[in-house]
């Protein structure tokens, strides 16, 4: 498999801050790449980079095997995170205005079958302005892949989309996929990022802190996890050691291990104590290892 | 897809979605009317004469020209007042009235007469001095008066002066003891015509008799090409400034931007405003050369002026379209548009304040320099070369080079800015950093 994407050394900075740092990441044909970070992190400052829509300051890009230069945009299919459409105009002819931007050639054609398959056909004489955001959220994904570009890049896709709509669009991509195109996406859904993406990278201000298949990032973090339920209420830690942190879910604790505790000396502390339903070591999970790297700086990198 | 289909794309968009608009078919039909209005009022109220009748009240010092202003006006009144064939009013009647010098004070006399005109009870009144025969420059008594609420624009005024300077007149022929009869002739004026410059038929070869030259020509031809230059700018290249802002705002620039590149982007915008123009130009110099050969002016119509008028127009909405974009894009809300707006108008609108000037003086220095400044040549030369005069070919020229020259600078520094901001949101840029995207 060869990269699509190659991206080495970049630099990119705004006034004085220094929104992406020293980057590199390959992304392999065929495969689809899940981009996680905190907001402000640098991921869509790195998207549009990648779509010369802004040019790194230092180090290089190459898309397709080339430099990219601008020409290649074609190829490429980009839904942006901040994303807008022309309100004036009826659904199905900004379908086709945008096809025919992008050189597909029987525009109606395709409009029309990209309307039935998102339930929009409806709606196709109606102006945009008349539709739902989660309606006028499809059709900005249409418009995204109508030509299915051998690169998909897509700034958090499923943000605002009830889950109805967000598997259409799940289905979509990995259709996409089977047909040979390669996928980017960014979210801030984990879940969806741990089930789709056969890469995972996370930016965090500007510099890549994660990057590989889910496994090989969970196993830099060893089996440190502890799964426990119990049949009523939450479960008691009171007094056991070795205990980092507790996510509670409610019907589910997640606790992080201090390294070097021994699991079985913690499942002993808690016999003790609760009337245990279920008892599990696992590797942390993605939300929890994208939250151990981005929490400690919480309070000074939101924005 | 080449790069130019994807400019025609958009250019197509922008077409279609300026044409479909009811504002656009609303100000296409109302233009003409506004712009044929002022024109049809002026020639409507030029026939409106007024018909009521004149009482005017004479003070003759001289002793020499009242009673032959009674006997003017009764003839005039018998002869002028009423159509001979059909018997209607066609001009008022006016009647004059003797008064005796008050000696004692002429000054309140007048307060009174005035006073009477206020009322309504008399139209005007005159005062003629007794030495008005052979009148000393600066010498009181050798003065006439006309006093009335209106003086400068009153029909009557000119009536008297003529009727008064003809009876003075004939009292000094007589004084010289020529006979009237012989002198008829001494005192009629010629009046000049006023012709254009003969030149030679396109058609047949020969030489073409000069035409009267008349205000039509003079000040309607150019004015009105002047002002379809302003609106077809106007309806399309101003327009680029909230548009684009609009589309950096409500982020549609980015969307386009995964499709075409800014500059694709941009030049799809201009031509597209390009395009409207030209319809509504179109539109409106057919109608008028359709109009003009229904009501036999066709040897009016401009058309050496024409292809001018469509270079000047391409140029300029090139030009300015590009200059407004890339604002635009610097733009982050309409309030940051409003802020731009106005200066970038100036360029636009200065022009206007200098129509008058230019067309009354086509080779003065201001019209010369000012219509040689790259920015206002397309408006300002082009209303020169639709004036009757010959404008020195170098100065087209010259002209032509710097509109060219100044509108690819414009696309140059559009193109920057609407790159380097079209989807930069936040503070707009200081002019400082502006000058660092354009000149990096």
């Amino acid at each position: 498999m060869s990269d699509i994407i190659e991206i080495q050394g970049v630099t990119k900075t705004f006034d004085h801050h220094v929104a992406v740092d020293d980057l590199a990441l390959k992304v392999p044909e065929r495969s689809i790449y899940g981009f996680i970070g905190p907001n402000g992190s640098g991921k869509t400052t790195t998207i549009r980079m990648i779509m010369n829509i802004l040019y790194p300051d230092r180090g290089s890009i190459r898309i397709f095997g080339r430099e990219q230069s601008g020409s290649q945009i074609a190829r490429i299919g980009y839904l942006p995170e901040e994303r807008g459409l022309y309100r004036k105009m009826r659904l199905r002819e900004l379908i086709q205005f945008h096809a025919e931007l992008k050189g597909v050639s029987n525009t109606g054609k395709e409009a029309d079958y990209w309307l039935e398959r998102f339930d929009l056909a409806p709606w196709a004489k109606k102006k945009l302005e008349t539709l739902s955001k989660g309606m006028s959220q499809k059709v900005q994904f249409i418009v995204t892949i109508i030509d299915k570009p051998e690169l998909v890049i897509l700034d958090e896709p499923f943000s605002g989309l009830d889950p109805v709509n967000a598997e259409l669009i799940r289905e979509v991509i990995l259709d996409l996929r089977k047909t040979g195109s390669t996928v980017i996406f960014s979210t801030h859904d984990m879940t969806v990022a741990e089930k789709m993406c056969d890469f995972i990278f996370m930016i965090y201000r500007g510099k890549k802190v994660l990057d590989g298949t889910l496994q090989s990032i969970q196993e830099q973090f060893g089996q440190d996890t502890l799964r426990v339920s119990v049949a009523e209420g939450a479960v008691d830690f009171s007094g056991i050691d070795g205990i980092d942190r507790v996510h509670d879910f409610g019907r589910l604790q997640e606790v992080r291990l201090k390294p070097g505790t021994d699991p079985q000396q913690v499942l002993a502390g808690l016999i003790t104590r609760n009337r245990l339903t279920r008892f599990e070591m696992a590797s942390p999970s993605l939300e929890d290892i994208f939250i151990r790297i981005a929490k400690p700086q919480r309070n000074d990198q939101n924005e | 897809m080449t790069k130019m289909n994807k400019t025609l794309v958009i250019a197509k968009r922008e077409y279609i979605a300026a044409v479909r608009t009811k504002g656009f078919i609303i100000t296409m039909l109302l233009l003409p009317i506004f712009m044929g209005g002022g024109f049809i009022v002026m020639a409507l109220t030029q026939d409106k004469v007024d018909l009521t009748d004149k009482r005017i009240a004479v003070i003759d010092q001289s002793g020499l020209v009242g009673q032959h202003l009674v006997e003017s006006a009764e003839m005039r009144n018998q002869n002028f007042v009423l159509d001979s064939a059909t018997g209607e009013k066609k001009a008022p009647a006016y009647y004059i009235e003797l008064i005796e010098l008050d000696e004692a004070d002429p000054e309140r006399q007048k307060l009174e007469l005035s006073d009477r005109v206020r009322s309504k009870e008399i139209t005007s009144f005159l005062t003629v001095g007794p030495d008005i025969l052979h009148p000393v420059p600066g010498d009181e008594a050798s003065r006439a008066a006309y006093y009335s609420e209106q003086s400068l624009m009153d029909e009557a005024r000119s009536w008297i002066g003529y009727v008064l300077n003809d009876r003075l007149r004939q009292i000094r022929v007589e004084e010289l003891g020529l006979d009237a009869t012989v002198v008829s002739d001494l005192f009629s004026t010629i009046n000049l015509e006023r012709m254009g410059l003969s030149r030679v038929d396109s058609r047949t070869g020969g030489i073409k008799d000069a035409r009267k030259s008349n205000e039509f020509e003079a000040i309607v031809v150019p004015y009105v090409l002047l002002f379809l230059m302003f609106i077809s700018i106007m309806m399309s290249a101003a327009t680029l400034l909230n548009a684009v802002m609009e589309e950096k705002s409500e982020r549609i620039a980015e969307v386009l931007l995964g499709s075409v590149s800014p500059t694709q982007f941009m030049m799809g915008k201009v031509l597209g405003g390009l395009a409207v123009s030209l319809t509504t130009t179109i539109i409106y110099i057919l109608g008028g050369i359709l109009m003009m050969n229904r009501f036999e002016m066709a040897d009016l119509i401009p058309y050496s002026i024409l292809p001018w008028f469509f270079i000047y127009m391409l140029l300029h909405i090139i030009m300015v379209g590009s200059a407004f974009a890339g604002l635009g894009a610097i733009c982050n809300d309409s309030k940051d548009a409003q802020a731009i707006q106005f200066p970038a108008m100036l360029p636009l609108i200065l022009p206007m304040f200098m129509v008058m000037p230019v067309i009354q003086n086509p080779l003065g220095g201001l019209a010369t320099w000012a219509s040689l400044f790259p920015p206002f040549t397309p408006m300002l030369m082009l209303i020169r070369q639709a004036t009757q005069v010959t404008i020195p070919v170098w100065q087209l020229v010259v002209g032509l080079v710097g509109v060219v020259l100044f509108t690819i600078l414009s696309v140059w520094i559009g193109g920057r800015l609407f790159r380097a901001n079209i989807i930069i949101h936040g503070r707009r840029p200081r002019f400082g950093v502006l000058l660092r995207q354009v000149f990096r």
